[in-house]
């Protein structure tokens, strides 16, 4: 099964191994779409903002709030500080369950806050989850 | 200053302090005795101008007592030259004021501070010269003219009068004298005052200005310990500011630290748990494929192969796993904890009892179960405080007081609270199986527990009380005994002022 839209799955994430279990579970909920792993905020606002940025497929973007060399949250501000990135969906995948945090980053426009569970079990299931619904949620095509 | 010096000051300070006084109690003696001498100089003026009064009007009485005499004898002497009866009138007219002035005379002039012997001469020699005209006057009526005329002539009358008149004037001059004499003791006591007043004025004025010098001077060192005290105080201010500063950076770097640490560590754990799940995932499928190979041929499959995919990879497995959630247990609890203390208070008016009333209720199963009873001695102290921190307190420490009663004995849990110089001591004693005196500092420690671990728990509750006491800016502190009970006594302030400043990293809410 494959996703309706050719969408991007842009997944910041510094940690391979949370990167590599996201991937494997949403390969099981049957999430087939391109998934481009950027390990470093740095990295990140390069691909997304940098001058060799993705101009034409729809993307969606995973994030990861604790980043070594910048916080998640600056990469939310700078996506939909953005004209075209504004768009993108931005689902906030993280260990941080701070409240504040959370309003904060619904307050900056981030459209989905999850909470990794440390129990994988629950952990899998969110990501499956998670799957089931990129495949049928509707991403704007790029301009 | 050393402390030498400003004691010297202080006693220097003292001995000054104590020559002012002197000097003032001279000052002040000197114009009383001042005011005295005026009040003595005034008296005395008064009783000279009373005697002064008294001395004229005796002169006066003297000269009227001469002239009656003279009066009397010009009369005598007329009648007798002329024998006509109205040359005898002035002798007629002068004869009873005279006589009635003479008696008193002598005590007059004693009176007025003259001697008796003069006025009683003068006294004699009047009556003496009336007695000679009387009896002239009396030998004229009979008839007898010639025979007073000779009387007359004989100068008894003259020298009598001569007498009357030196006495008379002695009188005067004695009476003059004393006048005299009188004002120069006045004159003599008001330039003694005088002197005395020109004395003791510049003394007096002297003194004023040394007092006034003194006090000027008191005061400005008592300003300029004030002033001095200002800036002590306030450099004490800046510097404990300086240090709650740094402490509240300090706690805050803490709590920052514990956060940052509590999530990244999260980060591996899951990690572990997730590629141990997957592992787990593996072995199914390995387990599965060991048992078709053994199906198909038995010799494929050794003794440690499949000792190793039925017990020992799972076992391995199993260890790793409640490792890790005890890990994930401990590191939720050190993030509750750093929460905590990064919360902003809400103080609210808050009554301890109903608090209690609603733990109790939800601790009503644990306490039918262990049959105990939770009551409340007298009133709890009304208290401005956050809610939400109260409420884990007291429920953590009632909890506790549930958890680790004594099964050997029917549970009893107090709690009695009292207020007593704006803070609050509330105090949750329970008979339970009691805390050995060693861990009594260890208890309140993360992750620390005592006694028996024969309850669930991660010592975290006692940890957790402690930090949100501290933060309402109080303080815990336990005694119990072994087998005996224990007594937790939390002190708070009745009112917990409101939020506490906003600290640099926060999130903004």
């Amino acid at each position: 099964m494959t996703a309706p839209l050719p969408v991007t799955i842009v997944m910041i994430e510094d940690d391979d191994g949370h990167a590599r279990l996201i991937e494997k579970n949403l390969k099981r909920a049957g999430v087939f779409n391109e998934v481009v792993h950027l390990a470093s905020g740095t990295a990140a606002l390069d691909y997304l903002l940098g001058p060799g940025r993705p101009a034409q497929s729809p993307m969606l973007v995973l994030l990861d709030l604790n980043l070594p060399d910048m916080s998640g949250i600056d990469i939310l501000v700078r996506i939909k500080d953005d004209a075209e990135l504004r768009l993108a969906p931005v689902i906030v995948l993280t260990t941080t369950d701070d409240q504040r945090e959370i309003r904060r980053c619904y307050e900056l426009g981030c459209n989905v806050y999850i909470t990794k569970p440390v129990n994988y079990e629950t952990f899998a299931q969110a990501v499956r989850q998670l799957g089931l619904f990129l495949a049928v949620i509707q991403v704007p095509p790029a301009p | 200053m050393g402390a030498d010096a400003r004691y010297d000051m202080l006693r220097s300070k003292a001995a000054l302090g104590r020559l002012t006084f002197a000097l003032m109690a001279i000052g002040f003696a000197v114009l009383l005795a001042l005011g005295g001498g005026l009040v003595w100089l005034v008296q005395q003026t008064r009783v000279y101008a009373g005697s002064v009064a008294s001395t004229q009007e005796l002169r006066l009485s003297l000269v009227q007592i001469l002239n009656m005499l003279q009066d009397a004898e010009t009369g005598q002497r007329g009648y007798l030259l002329t024998g006509e009866a109205s040359y005898l009138e002035p002798y007629q007219a002068a004869l009873p004021p005279l006589e009635a002035a003479l008696p008193d005379l002598v005590a007059r002039v004693v009176a007025d501070g003259g001697q008796a012997e003069l006025p009683r001469r003068f006294v004699g020699l009047a009556e003496a010269k009336i007695e000679e005209m009387r009896r002239t006057l009396g030998l004229a009526e009979d008839g007898q003219r010639e025979a007073a005329l000779a009387l007359v002539r004989g100068g008894e009358g003259r020298r009598l009068m001569d007498d009357i008149r030196t006495t008379g004037e002695a009188m005067q001059a004695r009476s003059a004298a004393r006048l005299a004499a009188r004002t120069g003791q006045l004159d003599e006591a008001g330039e003694a005052l005088l002197l005395a007043a020109g004395t003791a004025l510049p003394l007096l004025a002297l003194v004023a200005l040394g007092t006034v010098v003194a006090t000027w001077r008191h005061l400005r060192e008592i300003e300029a310990a004030r002033a001095a005290a200002t800036t002590a105080n306030a450099e004490l201010e800046a510097r404990v500011a300086e240090r709650t500063a740094s402490l509240a950076a300090a706690n805050e770097e803490i709590q920052r630290f514990a956060y940052i640490v509590s999530h990244d560590l999260r980060a591996p754990l899951v990690n572990v748990m997730g590629f141990t799940a997957e592992l787990e995932a593996a072995l199914g499928a390995l387990r599965d494929a060991l048992a078709r190979a053994e199906a198909a041929d038995p010799a494929l499959v050794g003794p440690a192969a499949r000792e190793a995919v039925d017990a020992d990879i799972p076992e391995a497995l199993g260890f790793i796993r409640s490792s890790t959630e005890r890990m994930d247990r401990l590191i939720a609890a050190i993030l509750r904890l750093s929460r905590e203390g990064r919360r902003t208070l809400a103080p609210e008016r808050l009554q301890p009892e109903e608090i209690v009333a609603r733990i109790a209720d939800s601790l009503r199963h644990q306490l039918d179960a262990a049959a105990a009873t939770l009551t409340v001695e007298g009133r709890l102290p009304m208290l401005v405080t956050d809610r939400l921190a109260l409420e884990q307190v007291l429920g953590n420490l009632l909890d506790n007081a549930v958890k680790y009663l004594d099964p050997a004995r029917p549970g009893r849990i107090v709690l009695r609270g009292r207020a007593q110089g704006g803070r609050a001591e509330i105090e949750v004693e329970d008979n339970g199986r009691g805390i050995d005196p060693r861990d009594h500092a260890r208890i309140f420690e993360l992750f620390r527990r005592s006694g028996p671990q024969d309850r669930p728990g991660e010592g975290v509750g006692l940890a957790h009380v402690r930090t949100l006491v501290r933060r309402l800016g109080g303080d815990i502190a336990c005694s119990s005994e072994r087998g005996k009970g224990s007594v937790f006594r939390v002190t708070l302030p009745l009112v917990t002022p409101a939020a506490r400043l906003p600290l640099p990293g926060d999130p903004v809410a």
